[in-house]
């Protein structure tokens, strides 16, 4: 963690275990412990299985933890929070309603005025470039404006932390890198704290202030790495190139480990 | 204009065809027993004429709107409730399920003790009929909603009174737009079996006077007139469902 902020999120010891359906008990995850700081980017990658999404779902309060605790802003996290917002890999956005209505849905749940929303609603929208396509449905956007619409949702509510659940992974390339600018260039100005789920190695080197590296069976904190590089980064720059070559390094690392323990399993 | 020309010249084709084989068939047989197409026409202008036809297409038509409606205002909220709470649905299911196999005409005489004869047992049977597969979507629906939408709900502080109504009931509403339509078809099919028993008046009725006085011509008459009438409350149904769908994103 960078020196001189603030702890905002805080693992203790969290611990998840789940009962398979022919009854073998599994760990998903095995004592992690983290402490990201106030305005921090972190990315967590790995391969499936390590429990990735299992501890963003911790984290956002949508699972309880077996044992251990989390803690964000110094208050313990036993349910979901309209302070701390997840943003969903198929957007999870309502169908029926427009683009502004469903950006409205954060702030009518929280009873803000309707003229008051409404200005909210707005100023998220222009934030993410969809001023153009309130009045349209879901249906009518592409992959990357509904996330667009989805990331629009979470910060009209102005929230001081983003779990994002490999928000990007359905987008094609273009549409990713894209908005993986716009979601720096957001980050920069709103300065939320965000931990950011990938399965994507580039993506997380791109992104992270630091990268955590989880591995399976049991999953667990395999590493962090801190990538001391100013954002916007350039990805052809050899520092970059370093970065990555050290997280993909480790990364092989895990996944050999992990093939030859399911190698032993069968 | 060509592509519409194609696609109703088929089905017009097919159709007068029918019609012709028909006309050519009842040649050989009594009218009492086998009406030609010409005689069909003939009782349906002189039903029409009489004024007898319109009333009782008046009547089924207010029978069937109070019936549907009725079992629509049960079903739904019923529908929506056990979807809702799935250990109220795993009580209740095997009564649903022992209940919703028994023909609504099963339940003629019973209903004939408990409302006389008249309006009530026609309409109880078709409330009937349009009650299971309302309820039964409805049910569906409400458990088919993407567990996303209620996470997304509940990161946002929305309360249960807020989740319930703007979030589960319209995300479920395709699916009971479903259930709705096919709701149409079974209860219609059971107005005619309705008032064929119990009442005196409605189409039903009418095709059981007719009967009585071997117009065979006006039995037919009002069986074709039920299909039309049918074939029309579908057709409106469809176009609901289809703006519905537009606005829901999912047509």
């Amino acid at each position: 963690m960078s020196t001189g902020r603030r702890t905002k999120i805080l693992l203790d010891g969290v611990e998840k275990r789940f009962t398979s359906a022919r009854g073998e008990e599994q760990i998903a995850l095995d004592t992690v412990n983290l402490e990201i700081a106030a305005g921090e980017f972190v990315c967590l990658v790995g391969p499936s299985g390590c429990g990735k999404t299992t501890l963003i779902n911790v984290m956002a309060g949508f699972e309880r933890p077996g044992s251990g605790t989390v803690t964000i802003g110094g208050r313990e996290v036993t349910a979901p929070d309209p302070d701390h917002i997840m943003i969903f890999q198929d957007y999870a956005l309502y169908p029926w309603r427009t683009v502004l209505g469903n950006v409205l849905f954060g702030l009518q749940a929280r009873g803000v005025p309707a003229y008051e929303a409404r200005g909210k609603a707005l100023a998220a929208l222009e934030l993410v470039g969809l001023s153009a396509a309130l009045d349209k449905h879901p249906h009518e956007l592409s992959g990357g404006m509904k996330q667009r619409v989805s990331i629009a949702r979470a910060l009209a509510v102005e929230p001081s932390v983003l779990f994002m659940d490999e928000p990007f992974a359905a987008l094609d390339a273009f549409t990713r890198l894209h908005l993986q600018d716009e979601l720096l260039r957001i980050w920069q100005e709103k300065r939320p704290t965000v931990v950011f789920v990938t399965h994507d190695l580039d993506e997380a080197v791109a992104l992270g202030e630091r990268v955590v590296l989880m591995a399976p069976h049991p999953g667990r904190i395999q590493r962090i790495l801190e990538v001391k590089l100013p954002h916007p980064r350039e990805r052809t720059d050899p520092d970059f190139a370093a970065f990555r070559k050290e997280l993909f390094k480790e990364f092989h690392l895990v996944h050999k480990e992990a093939a030859e323990a399911a190698e032993y399993t069968i | 204009m060509s592509r519409i020309l194609k696609r109703s010249l088929l089905p017009a084709g097919a159709l007068t065809i029918f019609v012709a084989l028909w006309q050519f068939a009842a040649h050989y047989y009594p009218p009492e027993q086998f009406p030609a197409p010409s005689n069909v026409l003939a009782a349906l202008r002189e039903l029409s004429e009489s004024g007898v036809l319109w009333a009782n297409v008046g009547i089924s038509l207010a029978r069937f709107a109070v019936a549907y409606l009725l079992a629509v205002l049960l079903a739904i909220p019923l529908g929506l409730f056990l979807g809702r709470f799935i250990r109220c649905h795993r009580a209740i299911d095997p009564l649903i399920q022992v209940l919703r196999p028994i023909s609504p005409i099963a339940w003629f005489p019973l209903a004939v003790l408990w409302f006389g004869i008249g309006n009530a047992p026609a309409v109880f049977i078709i409330l009937l009929a349009a009650f299971y597969p309302v309820l039964l979507t409805t049910i569906a629906a409400v458990r088919a909603v993407p567990a996303v939408y209620l996470k997304v709900s509940a990161n946002f502080g929305a309360g249960s009174r807020m989740t319930f109504l703007r979030v589960i009931v319209p995300a479920a509403f395709p699916g009971i737009m479903v259930g709705l339509h096919i709701a149409v078809g079974t209860a219609w099919i059971h107005l005619v079996a309705g008032e064929m028993l119990g009442a005196q008046s409605g189409l039903g009725f009418m095709i059981v006077d007719a009967r009585n006085f071997l117009r065979t011509d006006q039995v037919m008459a009002g069986m074709l007139l039920v299909g039309l009438l049918g074939l029309a409350i579908y057709k409106g149904m469809k176009l609901v469902e289809k703006s519905i769908g537009r606005r829901w994103g999912v047509a």
